[in-house]
């Protein structure tokens, strides 16, 4: 005020801030001015005669000269995942020299946060990872659209055939006649025995001695639980105790929980009633009717953390096959298959695989099928004979390759047995991860199930629930797919 | 306004004075210039809190995915909701239990440390400090410490327990103490600001009331009950809106407990409305039905707000009587 003007103008204070929020609000209007979707089709920098498609349903073109780089999201987090598969990645760059993939093994997405949330964000978005690892089935995806179905590029494709893999295990990559992704393992469950309990109380621990019926399973059992009063010192099975296996509990006892032919839910058959009553009745005569009793007393599940199994303290536990190198057992363990159900005829097993599958919309579809080939392939049979012991979902593995860490813990023949016994039992695997609401329908048996055992209610009540919520859940979706 | 004599005509409207051009009031300018100066903020708001909460309504009454373009089904998810889900109201009653349990302990337990912590004593700093610490753990990993504790066979709070020959208890695998065993792991951790908050406002109360009812004749309870109490009620009010908001939307504790599929404890006895929440968005692919959710929730916190708000006439006392 009252200043006198003078002729020469200075950069004031007053036009120093009158800048600066001038250019910060211009620079934030800018960063926040929507951003041009990317073409998933058109990358710029394809440059070759057939440009790869935004739905690769069409012929699917082959992979650009120039240098690409795909990313690869998963959720491995193991000081094994963080070893092998950098130098599987390497092997699949070394062939393909225009390709580098983008990957991080810190147990979720670049950045961290959750998997599925940022996935489906990121699809939502359209701007998805060019691939990513799941842990739930590619159908239940497939069936939204949110992955590319991806059967023109098994035609063309050199070892990643449609029918190269186990038939039963691709299936959980398919809905209505489309394939959304590949199993890359096929991880067959059966069940562990620890053989010295077996040993001390007298009983052979002979795989082909095993138990071959539910019922001798259960009486076989009785052998081995043991209390201290309240607390179970020593189990023997607990059927109930993996939730993945339900399906093939159901199908071991003649039912079903989904048919992936009818596309029905089948959950309150009797054959199921029977099969859960048939737990009730195990809980009742060997664990006090009470699982709270059993759940304050330790773990009983699998072979991870603190399980009961894995400190000595249980004959037998449900698990896969990654658990034969995962686990580190003090005791003499053997595989066994499942046993059949009163209403079942046939023999099978489960598979719990890791699937890798393409987004829908990611820039690199083609590039992105060459990675998912090897992961599932080649790759994926390195992973088998140097890392884990995760059998592979590719039939075309070499037959003659044992896993190296089960050698060493098995020796050799001991390790050709086991994997031997995998592979004939995947020949006839249970169908499973087939519906496009598994996430839903496996919560569902769980709660149903849960209550059950825990006496909040019977198993044709429970299973009626459960079948009425399946059931709708599917139709639902089914309508807008 | 400012009123130049050495232009020609004037003509003054506010914000403009046209003195042959257009020209910025002083007074205009600076408006502009804190505009642009908060419109960082103002940005972040609009687009990172007003749109998703508007989209969230849209979308609860949708079908949506996430995945493919939501359909408009008007109120369906709502009587889905009340009707037909069989979660739904364990999900409800579940967070209504944790809330009228752990928002009244949190601020006793709160009160409690600050009364005891409002001492002029020898290295009192450091036990603030300690009380206050749990705060700052990140919630997965205090909850996966927890678990550790509160392990039915070997967990620590079960070992003393049993020195004081009260039976162990199964916590996280009992459907009856997994709820508490997820209180006691927010009071754990939520305490210490309490207590915090409580000690500021403590130290506010002036010491001559306190000497004038103590020469009065007034107990340490009287003394409590008739000046400390009235002295921080705002702050009593204060922390139970912030406890009830935060303790209706726990969502980690009972998500690692539990995990993201199967059940929430046993019976789904952790079953949260958050979790529930978010197992419909991302795990069933419910975003409709999930914002449904979201948008009951925000309407019973509003609720319980603004009953919270005019309850506070009552009890809440205000040094400057005409606020």
């Amino acid at each position: 005020m009252g200043q006198p003007k003078s002729s020469k103008h200075t950069f004031s204070r007053r036009d120093f801030l009158r800048l600066a929020g001038i250019t910060g609000g211009a620079a934030l209007l800018a960063a926040c001015a929507p951003q041009a979707a990317p073409a998933p089709a058109e990358p710029t920098q394809a440059s070759e005669p057939a440009k790869a498609e935004e739905k690769p349903t069409e012929q699917p073109a082959a992979p650009s000269a120039e240098q690409i780089t795909i990313s690869w999201w998963n959720q491995f987090s193991t000081d094994t995942c963080k070893e092998w598969f950098p130098k599987i990645i390497k092997l699949f760059e070394d062939d393909n020299p225009n390709i580098k993939v983008e990957f991080e093994i810190t147990g979720g997405p670049p950045g961290g946060g959750d998997f599925a949330e940022l996935l489906l964000a990121r699809i939502a978005a359209g701007n998805p990872p060019d691939t990513c690892t799941l842990w739930d089935p590619p159908s239940g995806y497939g069936a939204r659209g949110a992955m590319d179905a991806i059967d023109n590029y098994l035609v063309k494709a050199e070892t990643a055939k449609a029918d190269a893999f186990f038939p039963g295990v691709l299936a959980s990559c398919q809905f209505k006649g489309k394939t959304y992704g590949l199993p890359a393992s096929a991880g067959a469950g059966c069940m562990f025995i620890n053989k010295k309990i077996f040993d001390e109380l007298g009983v052979s621990a002979k795989r082909e001695d095993f138990p071959k019926t539910w019922g001798d399973y259960r009486e076989l059992s009785a052998k081995f639980v043991s209390w201290d009063g309240d607390v179970l010192i020593r189990g023997g099975g607990m059927p109930w105790t993996s939730p993945w296996l339900f399906s093939t509990w159901s199908q071991l006892n003649g039912g079903q929980i989904f048919d992936s032919k009818t596309v029905q839910y089948k959950i309150d058959s009797p054959q199921n009633e029977e099969w859960l009553q048939v737990w009730v009745d195990w809980l009742d005569q060997q664990y006090k009717g009470d699982l709270e009793k059993v759940s304050t007393s330790g773990v009983w599940d699998d072979i991870y953390g603190e399980a009961q199994f894995t400190k000595g303290n249980m004959a037998v536990t449900n698990s896969g096959a990654w658990a034969c190198t995962d686990a580190v057992f003090e005791f003499d363990w053997e595989v066994v298959p499942f046993p059949t159900g009163p209403s079942g005829a046939k023999q099978m097993t489960s598979f719990w695989p890791n699937w890798f599958a393409m987004p829908k919309g990611g820039p690199h579809p083609d590039e992105a099928f060459l990675f998912v080939e090897h992961m599932t392939t080649d790759g994926w049979a390195v992973w088998y004979t140097e890392a884990i012991m995760d059998t592979p979902a590719w039939t075309g593995y070499p037959k003659d390759s044992v896993n190296k860490k089960l050698v060493e813990v098995v020796g050799q023949e001991q390790a050709i047995d086991i994997q031997n016994f995998y592979a004939e039992q995947l020949k006839s695997v249970s169908d499973m991860w087939t519906s496009p609401v598994e996430a839903f329908a496996n919560d569902s048996m769980s709660q149903a199930i849960d209550a059950v055992l825990r006496k909040q209610a019977t198993p044709a009540e429970a299973l009626a629930n459960a079948q009425k919520a399946c059931q709708a859940k599917l139709e639902e979706t089914m309508k807008t797919s | 306004m400012e009123n130049d004599a050495a232009s020609g005509s004037i003509l003054k409207k506010g914000w403009f004075k046209i003195t042959g051009r257009f020209r910025l009031t002083r007074q205009a300018r600076e408006n502009i210039y804190g505009y642009l100066f908060v419109s960082p903020w103002i940005i972040s708001l609009l687009v990172f809190t007003a749109y998703p909460t508007m989209a969230s309504f849209y979308f609860s009454m949708t079908k949506y995915n996430v995945l493919n373009p939501p359909k408009w089904v008007g109120v369906t998810n709502f009587t889905t909701m009340f009707t037909n889900d069989p979660l739904y109201w364990p999900s409800v009653s579940n967070t209504i239990y944790y809330v009228l349990i752990s928002v009244p302990l949190g601020v006793a337990f709160g009160l409690f440390l600050a009364l005891l912590l409002n001492q002029n004593l020898k290295g009192i700093g450091f036990y603030r400090t300690a009380f206050y610490l749990p705060g700052l753990v990140p919630a997965v990993a205090s909850t996966l410490l927890w678990m550790v504790l509160l392990n039915p066979r070997f967990g620590l709070v079960n070992e003393l327990l049993s020195l004081l020959y009260i039976p162990k208890l199964g916590w996280l695998s009992s459907p009856t103490w997994s709820k508490p065993a997820l209180i006691l792991m927010s009071l754990w951790g939520t305490t210490g600001g309490t207590m915090l908050i409580f000690l500021a406002a403590l130290k506010e109360i002036p010491q001559s009331l306190i000497e004038a009812a103590m020469m009065d004749g007034a107990n340490s309870w009287h003394r409590f009950w008739v000046i400390t109490i009235p002295m921080i009620s705002t702050t009593i009010f204060f922390n139970l809106v912030m406890g009830i908001i935060g303790s209706f939307q726990v969502f980690a504790s009972a998500y690692v407990a539990s995990g993201t599929g199967g059940t929430a404890g046993p019976l789904n006895s952790i079953l949260m409305y958050m979790l529930y929440l978010y197992r419909n968005a991302f795990r069933y692919f419910n975003m409709g039905y999930a914002s449904a959710m979201a948008l009951v929730m925000f309407i019973v916190l509003v609720l319980v707000t603004l009953a919270l708000v005019r309850s506070s006439s009552a009890w809440v006392h205000y040094e400057n009587a005409n606020r």
